[in-house]
């Protein structure tokens, strides 16, 4: 057995921490720090992860989502052995004179020391406040050890995009979501602006009268893009099925790189939505319109997903049929 | 019937802009190039806009649409002070953007409007659904009501609505007959009255704070709040606006209208639901339960102030009767503060002070409730530090919530000293917080009216401030009484002190 992490050692430096932070800011003339804590954040990744950028993006997320983060690295095989670090992460308030800080807790844990992980997290988390997991590793997503660590939480954020296999990743999000699972899915936040953009067509109330005649449904996908392209088939067929339009649905591939296109057709009614670099293409009976469509970052879909700390019927109704689709069309 | 869009994801998405055509009288004007446009623009770069949206602006200046877009542009480029420019986001925007000339008097224009209406819906397709903005003078306000009126266009194939800026009249008479007027032409329902204070997004956390929390409902009443104190201060004199300041006054311009709806949204009843009319209905019950002064209460309960000149910073500022177009013996209070009392079960005895000015020490608003005392001080004998604890509300500049309680001292020995809990709506949310207008203007197209305000709590505000009016009227007062730059006058001082008060200096 090699290194191991006493829980008690890192509340105590966490103490530590906020005491020098508060002395420090004191002397560089501030009234000290402030602590803000919405929620306890897990970020699961692999080892091998881009530090700086991931650090990135969390200290992106704090501003908004103020939370006490303990990032779990995973070195994969070896001893059973776990590390850690503390730090903070403190920002200046445009013209204000006193910082925010968050805490940082860096965790390195092995595989074997996974089953660990539960008995070092528990005692980390802030009381009374939700703590979520961000499960960035899509090999951890497949391991049994990762149902424990789900159990843990309030809401787990996985990413199907990022699975080696995704149709198997949807299935086994259902799985959890079935046994009472909080899930978000960043394959599934990155098409909310598509979905926007697609309910705003029929705020129209000339095109909400074609939807008694839409027969068809096509999704077209290419790249890493088949957990999306199938939670949007999924969506739009339970969508139109909830005021008894029941149209055919079909999903498939195309060869070009990462693309979606969606494509709703009826007598007189045509509605095609297609991302084009940064602008999304709306086409309505032959006519277009183009909008601003940044591409999603980790940092824009994880905003997003903290924002939602409860049931997202939606999504779950959307998984539920997406994991059952995703069946008979593996990528 | 409207037919259900199953698409709808109403945790997901963000609420959007429904098709139809914003017409904006006075698009020439100030409030349309520094506030109206740029909330426009925010919401087409947030992707709020529908595809179906137009905006029709009327002035008297002949102009073409293209001229009117030029115009636009660089007051969108000048004003949005938060928002990056895209030139895609603009092309989009600046599509559905119009312009009709004419006066507001003349006949003519508004059947030029109903015909450009007309094209607009056609090519746009806004629905039928018109929102008319009057950010003009507000002696135009009837007179536009009823041109539209007259014209067939308060009625359509889809909704109107009619948004008016403040003042709401000039006293309890004219706002009557300024809502006759407009009531012509609209429904009460249809007419939404801007006050933008409560579009802020601080305003708008106080009915959180205290509808979503437990802990303090219980104890927002007479029992346990001492007296409450609501402060608006700017910093800045009249800024060249001397010759229409001096017909309004702080009274009128800041309590009648600002600080009188932030006072009923801090002491209403809870509502029974957040539906537009139960929360206004508590609102307006408010304002009607405040005691109305006797000329004798008034003497006692309002002190009335004007800025004289001084040195800020080393530089000299003129006072208010020096300042260009202000008549040099005015009698216009540019500071007002008020006592008043709520007659309900729940505020009975509890003063709300209420003040605001020009030229004072800072710029702030805020609310800060302060409460009654421990009933037994037993830290006093070890020289303990006594401070009341507060809970201050701030709405602006850095808006947020601080409550103010007693914390023993590090070390030995039972020494107290006040500490401060701070909730700051920037940094705990780091996301932009939307503009007032930006909320306002898409509430009213949505047709949200919790924000804005009724006839009836028109009426009740100016019940409340015409008997200070009235006296203020009678009184030649000595102005000036407060340098700039100060807390204003040492009498609102005086009026707290007889209660055994002092105002707090934010």
């Amino acid at each position: 057995m090699g290194a191991s992490v006493a829980p008690e050692q890192i509340l105590k430096e966490l103490a530590a921490l906020w005491v020098d932070s508060g002395k420090q800011g004191q002397a560089e003339g501030g009234t000290g720090v402030l602590r803000a804590c919405s929620m306890t954040l897990l970020v699961l990744a692999e080892a091998r992860e881009d530090t700086q950028s991931l650090g990135e993006t969390i200290a992106g997320l704090m501003p908004e989502h103020p939370a006490r983060t303990i990032l779990v690295r995973l070195s994969g095989a070896g001893d059973r052995s776990l590390a850690e670090r503390v730090y903070s992460q403190c920002w200046m308030p445009f013209g204000q004179r006193r910082q925010i800080c968050c805490e940082q807790v860096e965790i390195t844990a092995s595989d074997a020391a996974l089953a660990d992980l539960q008995s070092v997290v528990l005692p980390l988390t802030v009381p009374d406040l939700p703590l979520i997991v961000w499960c960035r590793s899509a090999r951890l997503a497949q391991m049994p050890e990762f149902r424990q660590i789900a159990e843990m939480a309030r809401k787990v954020v996985v990413d199907s995009v990022a699975a080696t296999d995704p149709a198997a990743m949807l299935r086994r999000a259902q799985d959890m979501a079935e046994h009472g699972v909080m899930l978000g899915d960043l394959a599934w936040t990155s098409l909310t602006r598509w979905r926007e953009m697609l309910a705003q067509v029929f705020e129209n109330q000339g095109n909400a009268s074609q939807l008694p005649h839409i027969q068809s449904a096509a999704v077209e996908w290419g790249g890493s893009r088949f957990a999306p392209a199938v939670y949007l088939g999924a969506w739009i067929r339970d969508s139109l099925a909830a005021v008894d339009v029941h149209a055919s649905l079909n999903i498939s591939r195309t060869p070009d790189g990462d693309f979606l296109r969606v494509r709703l057709t009826g007598d007189e009614f045509a509605a095609e939505l297609v991302r084009e670099d940064d602008r999304m293409v709306v086409t309505l009976n032959g006519a277009s319109q183009c909008t601003n469509l940044p591409q999603p970052t980790d940092y824009l879909l994880m905003r997003e997903e903290l924002g939602i700390v409860r049931h997202d019927p939606v999504f779950e109704r959307t998984l539920a049929s997406a994991a059952r689709l995703a069946h008979p069309i593996e990528p | 019937m409207p037919i259900e869009n199953p698409f709808q994801d109403p945790l997901r998405f963000e609420r959007r802009v429904p098709e139809c055509a914003v017409v904006i009288f006075g698009a020439n004007g100030d409030l349309t190039k520094r506030k109206l446009l740029p909330a426009l623009y925010r919401l087409a770069y947030d992707r709020r806009l529908s595809a179906g949206f137009a905006v029709v602006g009327i002035s008297r200046t002949p102009m073409s649409d293209e001229a009117f877009r030029e115009k636009m542009l660089e007051a969108i480029k000048q004003f949005s002070e938060d928002t990056t420019f895209d030139a895609d986001v603009w092309n989009a925007f600046a599509a559905g953007l119009f312009y009709v000339a004419g006066d507001i008097g003349d006949a003519a224009l508004y059947e030029n409007l109903a015909g450009r209406l007309a094209e607009i819906e056609t090519v746009r397709h806004t629905g039928g659904n018109v929102l008319f903005y009057l950010s003009t003078q507000p002696s135009q306000y009837a007179r536009a009501a009823q041109g539209l009126g007259g014209a067939g266009l308060g009625k359509g194939s889809g909704w109107r609505r009619l948004v008016v800026e403040k003042p709401f009249g000039h006293d309890l008479a004219s706002a009557r007959e300024l809502s006759d007027r407009l009531h012509e032409s609209f429904d009460e329902s249809e007419v939404y009255r801007i006050d933008h204070y409560l579009g802020k997004e601080t305003v708008q956390n106080i009915l959180a704070f205290r509808f979503g929390n437990g802990i303090f409902e219980p104890l927002w009443n007479r029992r346990y709040v001492n007296h409450v104190q609501i402060t608006g201060a700017e910093s800045i004199g009249v800024e060249g606006r001397g010759a229409y300041y001096q017909e309004a006054g702080a009274l009128d311009d800041m309590i009648q209208n600002h600080l009188l709806q932030v006072m009923a949204t801090i002491a209403m009843e809870p509502s029974a639901t957040f539906r537009a009319a139960s929360v206004r209905d508590e609102r307006s019950k408010l304002l009607r339960s405040i005691r109305p002064m006797t000329p004798a209460e008034v003497r006692q309960n309002t002190v009335a102030g004007q800025y004289g000149p001084a040195s800020i910073g080393g530089e000299d500022v003129p006072g208010f009767r020096q300042e260009t177009g202000v008549d040099p013996q005015s009698q216009t209070n540019t500071y007002a503060a008020v006592t008043l009392f709520v007659d309900n079960w729940r505020w009975a005895g509890v003063p709300f002070y209420l003040r605001t000015g020009k030229r004072l020490a800072k710029r702030v608003t805020e609310i800060s409730i302060q409460f009654n005392p421990a009933p037994l001080h037993i830290f006093d004998q070890d020289g303990g530090e006594s401070a009341p604890n507060l809970l201050i509300v701030r709405i602006q500049p850095e808006e947020g919530i601080s409550l103010k309680f007693l914390s023993k001292r590090p070390g030995s020995g039972m020494m107290l000293r006040p500490v401060s809990m701070d909730f700051n709506y920037g940094s705990s949310f780091g996301e932009r917080s939307p503009s007032a207008y930006e909320t306002l203007l898409l509430d009213a197209i949505i047709g949200d009216a919790t924000l804005y305000t009724r006839q009836d709590m028109v009426e009740a505000s100016w019940g409340v401030v015409e008997p200070i009016q009235n006296e203020w009227r009678e009184t030649k007062a000595d102005f000036p009484n407060y340098p700039a730059g100060s807390w204003g006058p040492a009498a609102a001082g005086a009026m707290l002190a007889r209660r055994g008060h002092v105002w707090r200096k934010p």
